[in-house]
């Protein structure tokens, strides 16, 4: 028992050994030096999926036609978590991909690692960064700087059965736009037997997230993380979080609210006509309107009343590049990043999938081309996202570790929604617990 | 011509080498690893490293959603232990019964054993699966229960034990069927002659008989009820609704490869390894007293 004693006493004392002096000099910035010729191969992990693979493969064939010198391997690597997860292992084992894809959430993490090259240090006046979608250049931007390129970028907004509405006798073009409406169009249209639910919602934490900026309402505090000092609380337990759950509680209750777990898995019932309608990405557009045998129709984000217009927040995913390559394959990674947001490649991206283009011109191009009168529904959030407000509660939040938070309030939400505990002491355990996580995330970094 | 073995002083010590080399790189590395990240709080890329002591540990318990998965593991396993072993042996005792289909039997009684635990997983989702399921809809045509395991914790969590009592039928079916026909005929006859009940019989000399196998059984059910979840977990529920299915398996994949804790996560699996250690010691030392070997 004393050896037991001994060797653990040791173990602790060679544990503290090791920690003194890893902390690791921060970088200075990075920039590629002049005369270096873009050429090499530039590995790409990203996560994209289905038919979403195959045009990503596209867009780097197309590139590497016009640049012989330049190889692009594109790797679809899994889920957005798994991308990253599986990114950040190959950054702690000394072996990076060039461009790694991140979902939203990861852009403080990513910001961080002390592992990536920031876009604009790479940029040497060849692309001018207001190119890019406004409300999208804001949300990746931090102090005025953008770090990663956007790619794929979408928000929330309601998806709705026309034939349904039609069949219980509401207006099929007046879609509902508060939440007591939400209730009273459901209950119509359940009465009429003609669905056993009223609404679903996709990634519900986001959704929350989204409410939050789309009511004007910060989410977390040093203004969402955005005003030069890293957010260090979450602000989720307010008046409004707390009024949205006692209100997605009571739908719940009365069956309008059929839950559809955390990430896509509400898609399949509402296509099957289970309810008729869904929060959800917009990059699901494409593929609802595809498989669903009844009219989609599309409609902005319900809201509360007693609150100010705010936006819902970009979500989606942008591109990093990596540190530990050569300049030449950070030029060439570069190179292929503007390839990504030219105007005619984000036209063709919006038009394939429904994810917004990340090029201002693009939108333009498609108003000229007409798209948009040819199916109104791809413009929807367009529109929603262009009327909103700028303000920086309604960019949404940056936030450190953010996956965890997201992961956290995701099962408070179940625990309201689904196991009929209390709102308001949810969200208040929750806050604790998320604020926990940002302490610690904030001891790593600073 | 006859060899002689001569033993040299290093020769053992090959003939160990490669497993010793194994369970080096592939147990003792990583838990050590493990160990030693489990006094420290590390930047998602590791780069940093915060020594906390006992923090992670002293976090770990006093953290109520890590005491509710502990206690819902246990939970599990002893229903999943229990359950199993004795549908296992009924199944198991009734297929013992030469019949003609005897063969054809036992083959298709170990399919499920040979799927992986993510595919049990789509199976099940879809035989119960709320709307389209049929087990779901017979259930609730018959008894009228609308049985929705991602709306439900409950269903959720009888959803997993099924499921995963299922997948481990057909291996404790095969040890069983094995065990029973070791049983001596004559113990058997000599008890008929004797006029023993066939409850009597298999109680009395059935049971105590096949105790290797039902120790053996114990187990490898136990470590697999513990330790090999995840796949069904990840497919079906991940950990829902709300916490309700989050065993420790669970939780520490969360924690570790979702939240990027890799501290945190640490000290779980030391705790993790301390309960396997703490199992199989318990398990050894009291099969040595109630298990009965034979002659």
């Amino acid at each position: 028992m004393k050896k037991v004693l001994l060797m653990c006493i040791l173990l602790v004392a060679s544990c503290m050994l090791f920690a003194t002096g890893t902390k690791e000099v921060e970088e200075k910035t990075y920039s590629i030096p002049e005369n270096v010729k873009a050429a090499g191969t530039v590995t790409f992990w990203h996560a994209m999926s289905g038919s979403k693979t195959a045009i990503v493969d596209g867009y780097a064939k197309e590139f590497m036609e016009m640049h012989p010198e330049i190889t692009i391997e594109p790797v679809y690597s899994g889920s957005y978590a798994e991308t990253v997860t599986k990114g950040l292992a190959a950054i702690k084992a000394r072996k990076p991909p060039v461009l790694l894809m991140s979902y939203e959430v990861g852009t403080q993490t990513m910001l961080d690692s002390g592992a990536i090259i920031p876009v604009y240090q790479l940029n040497k006046g060849e692309f001018n960064f207001d190119e890019i979608t406004e409300p999208i250049l804001k949300y990746y931007s931090v102090n005025g700087n953008l770090n990663s390129m956007p790619f794929n970028s979408s928000t929330a907004m309601m998806y709705y059965n026309k034939d349904m509405f039609r069949a219980a006798g509401l207006d099929p073009e007046s879609p509902p736009t508060t939440f007591d409406e939400v209730a009273e169009y459901s209950k119509i249209i359940m009465d009429a037997g003609l669905a056993s639910g009223g609404i679903s919602f996709g990634w519900p934490a986001w959704i929350l997230e989204q409410m939050h900026a789309y009511h004007n309402k910060f989410y977390a505090n040093n203004e969402n993380g955005r005003n030069g000092e890293r957010a260090s609380e979450v602000l989720l337990n307010g008046k409004l979080g707390v009024e949205i759950l006692t209100e997605w509680q009571q739908w719940a209750k009365d069956g309008v609210l059929s839950y559809g777990g955390r990430t896509y898995k509400a898609n399949d019932p509402f296509i099957a006509g289970e309810f008729s309608m869904l929060l959800q990405s917009t990059s699901s557009l494409a593929g609802i309107i595809k498989s669903s045998d009844f009219e989609v129709g599309t409609a902005f984000l319900p809201s509360l009343p007693g609150y100010e217009k705010g936006n819902s927040v970009i979500g989606g995913a942008s591109i990093w590049v990596l540190k530990g390559h050569s300049d030449e394959v950070n030029a060439a990674a570069w190179e292929f990043l503007q390839y990504l947001a030219e105007k005619d490649n984000a036209v063709a991206w919006h038009k394939k999938t429904g994810y917004f283009p990340v090029n201002k011109d693009a939108y333009n191009t498609l108003v000229d081309e007409g798209w948009f009168e040819n199916d109104m529904r791809f413009r929807t959030a367009f529109d929603q996202i262009l009327n909103g407000s700028d303000s920086t509660a309604a960019t949404g939040a940056l936030l450190g570790n953010f996956v965890q938070i997201r992961d956290i309030v995701g099962a408070a939400i179940e625990e309201v929604v689904v196991n009929m505990q209390d709102p308001k002491t949810i969200l208040d355990s929750t806050k604790v617990k998320c604020d926990q996580v940002l302490s610690d995330y904030i001891s790593t970094v600073e | 011509m006859q060899t002689t073995f001569k033993s040299s002083k290093w020769l053992p010590y090959l003939l160990l080498s490669p497993s010793v080399i194994i369970v080096f790189i592939f147990f003792i590395i990583p838990s050590g690893e493990s160990l030693f990240y489990s006094f420290f709080r590390l930047n998602i890329t590791g780069t940093r490293k915060i020594f906390v002591g006992f923090t992670n540990f002293v976090r770990l318990f006093s953290d109520p959603e890590y005491i509710d998965s502990l206690i819902r593991s246990v939970l599990f396993t002893v229903i999943v232990v229990c359950l199993g072993l004795a549908i296992s042996l009924g199944i198991a005792t009734v297929a013992n019964n030469k019949s003609k289909f005897f063969n054809i039997y036992r083959t298709l009684l170990i399919w499920p054993y040979a799927l992986s635990p993510a595919i049990t997983g789509m199976i099940w989702s879809l035989m119960l699966n709320p709307k389209i399921g049929v087990i779901s809809n017979l259930l609730y045509n018959i008894f009228g229960i609308s049985f929705n395991y991602m709306t439900n914790s409950t269903h959720a969590m009888v959803f997993i034990i099924v499921a995963a009592i299922w997948k481990m039928l057909g291996y404790n079916i095969i040890f069983f069927l094995s065990g029973l026909q070791m049983v001596p005929k004559e113990l058997i006859e000599a008890a008929i002659i004797d006029g023993a009940s066939p409850w009597k019989r298999f109680i009395k000399i059935t049971i105590p008989l096949i105790s290797p196998t039902t120790f053996f059984l114990i187990i490898m059910n136990t470590l697999y009820a513990f330790f090999q979840q995840f796949g069904l977990l990840h497919v079906v529920t991940e950990g829902g609704p709300g916490r309700a299915t989050d065993l420790l398996v669970y939780k520490l994949y969360r924690d570790g490869f979702i939240s990027m804790n890799t501290g945190y996560a640490s000290a779980q699996s030391i705790i993790l390894l301390l309960i396997v250690t703490g199992i199989t010691f318990f398990q050894f030392r009291t099969a040595k007293k109630r298990v009965f070997y034979g002659n």
